[in-house]
């Protein structure tokens, strides 16, 4: 504290020509690959098409009307979001005991450890890595084999090309995204506020949920929104694992971006899944900051 | 019956020994402190009490109940900590109303027994405040109506009052006597201050190196202090080491000598042998000489200079060096002086008799 507050009084006072200058990099690769971007698609999300899906220099909402009142892309839009909310909360959940064991291990050594093996599968590729899932869960893949041969089973399960695994893959892959913030969190409650508990007469289990977990909800709500935007945005896991068939949204973008060649309407269906994603992240953040000034007071 | 009954507890941290062999009783309504400096095991004691530590040997009883093996919440023992450990995500009425719902008690109940510790420690206006919207004092006091709003059989004090600046110090010591008094919980509280431990406490518990030095009231602990460690722990203290000299008094050690001429001291309190009296420097009467050669060789007096003096309002310290080297502080009301003594000024020291305390006198080297 006592190094970073010369650091942060030279930022905020005055000489704020040279941290411009420190921030201009970064602003000019986010308007080019960003800002610049996003522009373009909005406007090509505008563009009326002809029957050979040619796009025309006329501007109209059809894309947009297309997209709500198909019962398909509504309902993909749908299964898009349950199934983003359903990782973001088992990541949560099995992001708690991941991230208590990081913040209760003492040795410097093992804690440096279990941070490798966390964010181990965020350095894997994504296709090596879903591949991986394709050997587990094949019907003549690993799992199969092993439960035939140990006679638990007659026929291969359909363990791979549906939801199930879909979201089997989301959690390995974002679990890391979702303990990190709780270990944060979990490791910011002074030791003493547990202990207070305890002398008050409360026990472990009535500590954990009346002191630990509500303490932990800016830890728990950063992770879940990052899941849940990763989640939401995903096509690569879904159609390796899950296939084309699946009815997600992000699987219908790609198929009318790179199939079927529809580009202005994948660009106002991209449109419609960002602004639906960013307004639920944005409520969660909202309830998040609303918690934290409560308790904090900032 | 005692309150807390501590019977050879000890505690080991890897090599190092915290605490070692020790015994004490607190009674019944008593406001007990530990005092000790920093890394003499206080805090250590503290937490095996509470519960958050197991020792390494010995039994804890409290209230007639043995214990040491039970886990914090079943203790029964109400606790403020030094960072005081409010909830922050709980406003002032739900910290307080805490234990009572851990307990199970009756909405009506809860609301009776927060609306009464709310109104003991004077903020009952502040019941829907958030913890991050109080001062240091305020959360101090919602801390100690939280602990006590348990009716705990034992109340622990953690540091309670070396968060606070030094003038709200005093207030809160002062409420802390008036809130503790109208309660009349047994209570044991940590400090390093000794002021705070003199100020508040029945009896004190001088812990050093483990150890329990001494146990007493801040009069005994200050007027006759056991060893070394604790008189020059509580309050202000000149050391001077003396033989008897066969004659019924006693020669000091040469650095506090005259010209080879030792300075005789006579003791109501040492019989003979080599001894290490304690003068407390108020003790000391201070006297402007305007000759040196005027002074006297009666016993328990001798001149010396004025090496500084200092003022602080209330009252003066003065070290004066003596012709052998040696140093006494003096302590003397602001009253007493027309003027503040200035460096090299030849003065006269004297003392009583009754007013040299005796340690035991330590090997060599020590």
């Amino acid at each position: 504290m006592n190094i970073s507050l010369p650091l942060s009084r030279v930022s905020t006072s005055g000489n704020s020509l040279f941290s411009w200058l420190l921030l201009a990099p970064g602003m000019l690769f986010l308007a080019a690959f960003l800002v610049v971007p996003g522009i373009l698609l909005i406007v090509l999300s505008l563009h009326d098409v002809d029957g050979m899906l040619m796009v025309l220099p006329t501007y109209s909402f059809s894309h947009y009307i297309e997209a709500f009142t198909s019962a398909g892309y509504i309902r993909a839009l749908g299964t898009t979001l349950w199934v983003a909310a359903l990782t973001a909360v088992l990541c949560v959940l099995l992001a708690y005991p991941a991230a208590w064991l990081l913040v209760s291990t003492r040795s410097r050594a093992w804690r440096t450890v279990l941070y490798v093996i966390l964010i181990s599968p965020l350095l894997t590729s994504v296709v090596i890595r879903t591949f991986a899932w394709i050997v587990l869960l094949a019907q003549n893949g690993l799992i199969n084999d092993v439960l035939r041969r140990l006679g638990l089973i007659d026929a291969p399960l359909a363990l791979l090309w549906n939801m199930k695994a879909v979201i089997v893959a989301y959690v390995q892959v974002m679990l890391p995204f979702a303990v990190l913030p709780l270990a944060t969190s979990l490791g910011e409650i002074p030791a003493a506020l547990p202990r207070a508990s305890q002398s008050l007469g409360a026990g472990a289990r009535h500590t954990f949920l009346h002191v630990v977990l509500p303490l932990t909800i800016p830890g728990m709500m950063s992770g879940a929104i990052i899941v849940f935007a990763l989640a939401a945005g995903s096509y690569v896991t879904p159609l390796l694992i899950g296939g084309r068939l699946q009815p997600l949204l992000p699987i219908g973008i790609y198929q009318q971006a790179l199939q079927i060649a529809n580009l202005p309407l994948a660009a106002a269906l991209s449109l419609t899944l960002l602004v639906v994603t960013a307004a639920i992240a944005g409520v969660m953040s909202y309830v998040q900051k609303r918690w934290e000034r409560r308790v904090y007071g900032h | 019956m005692s309150a807390i009954d501590i019977r050879g507890v000890a505690h080991r941290f890897g090599d190092l020994q915290a605490l070692a062999g020790v015994d004490l009783s607190i009674a019944q309504g008593e406001f007990f402190s530990l005092l000790g400096p920093s890394g003499c095991g206080k805090t250590t004691l503290l937490n095996i009490i509470a519960g958050f530590l197991a020792p390494s040997a010995g039994t804890v009883v409290v209230g007639g109940r043995d214990v040491t093996n039970l886990p914090p919440h079943r203790r029964d023992i109400g606790m403020v900590f030094q960072s005081y450990a409010l909830f922050p995500h709980l406003n002032v009425f739900d910290n307080v109303a805490y234990g009572l719902r851990v307990r199970k008690a009756k909405g009506e109940d809860v609301r009776a027994r927060v609306a009464e510790m709310l109104e003991l420690v004077r903020l009952s206006e502040l019941a829907q405040r958030m913890p991050h919207q109080l001062s240091g004092g305020q959360q101090q006091r919602v801390a100690i109506a939280r602990a006590l709003a348990i009716r705990p059989q034992v109340l622990l004090l953690d540091e309670p009052l070396s968060n606070l600046d030094a003038k709200l110090r005093k207030e809160m010591q002062t409420e802390l006597r008036r809130l503790l008094g109208n309660v009349g919980v047994t209570t044991v509280m940590v400090t390093h201050d000794q002021e705070e431990a003199l100020g508040l406490s029945d009896r004190i518990g001088i812990l050093g190196a483990g150890r329990l030095q001494q146990v007493g009231t801040p009069l005994e602990l200050y007027r006759r202090p056991v060893n070394r460690f604790v008189g020059e722990f509580v309050g202000h203290a000149n050391l001077i080491q003396a033989r008897a000299n066969g004659a019924g008094t006693f020669e000091a050690s040469a650095h506090f000598s005259r010209a080879g001429v030792p300075l005789q001291l006579a003791s109501s309190h040492a019989a003979g042998g080599d001894v290490l009296f304690l003068l407390r420097p108020e003790r000391i009467r201070l006297s402007a000489l305007s000759d040196y050669a005027q002074q006297t060789d009666a016993p328990n007096t001798v001149a010396g200079v004025v090496r500084d003096a200092s003022y602080t309002g209330a009252e003066l310290h003065v070290t004066v060096t003596l012709p052998g080297g040696g140093e006494l502080v003096v302590e003397a009301p602001e009253a007493h002086f027309t003027d503040v003594p200035q460096a090299g000024a030849p003065v006269q020291l004297a003392w009583n008799a009754d007013d040299l305390a005796v340690l035991p006198a330590e090997s060599k080297g020590a």
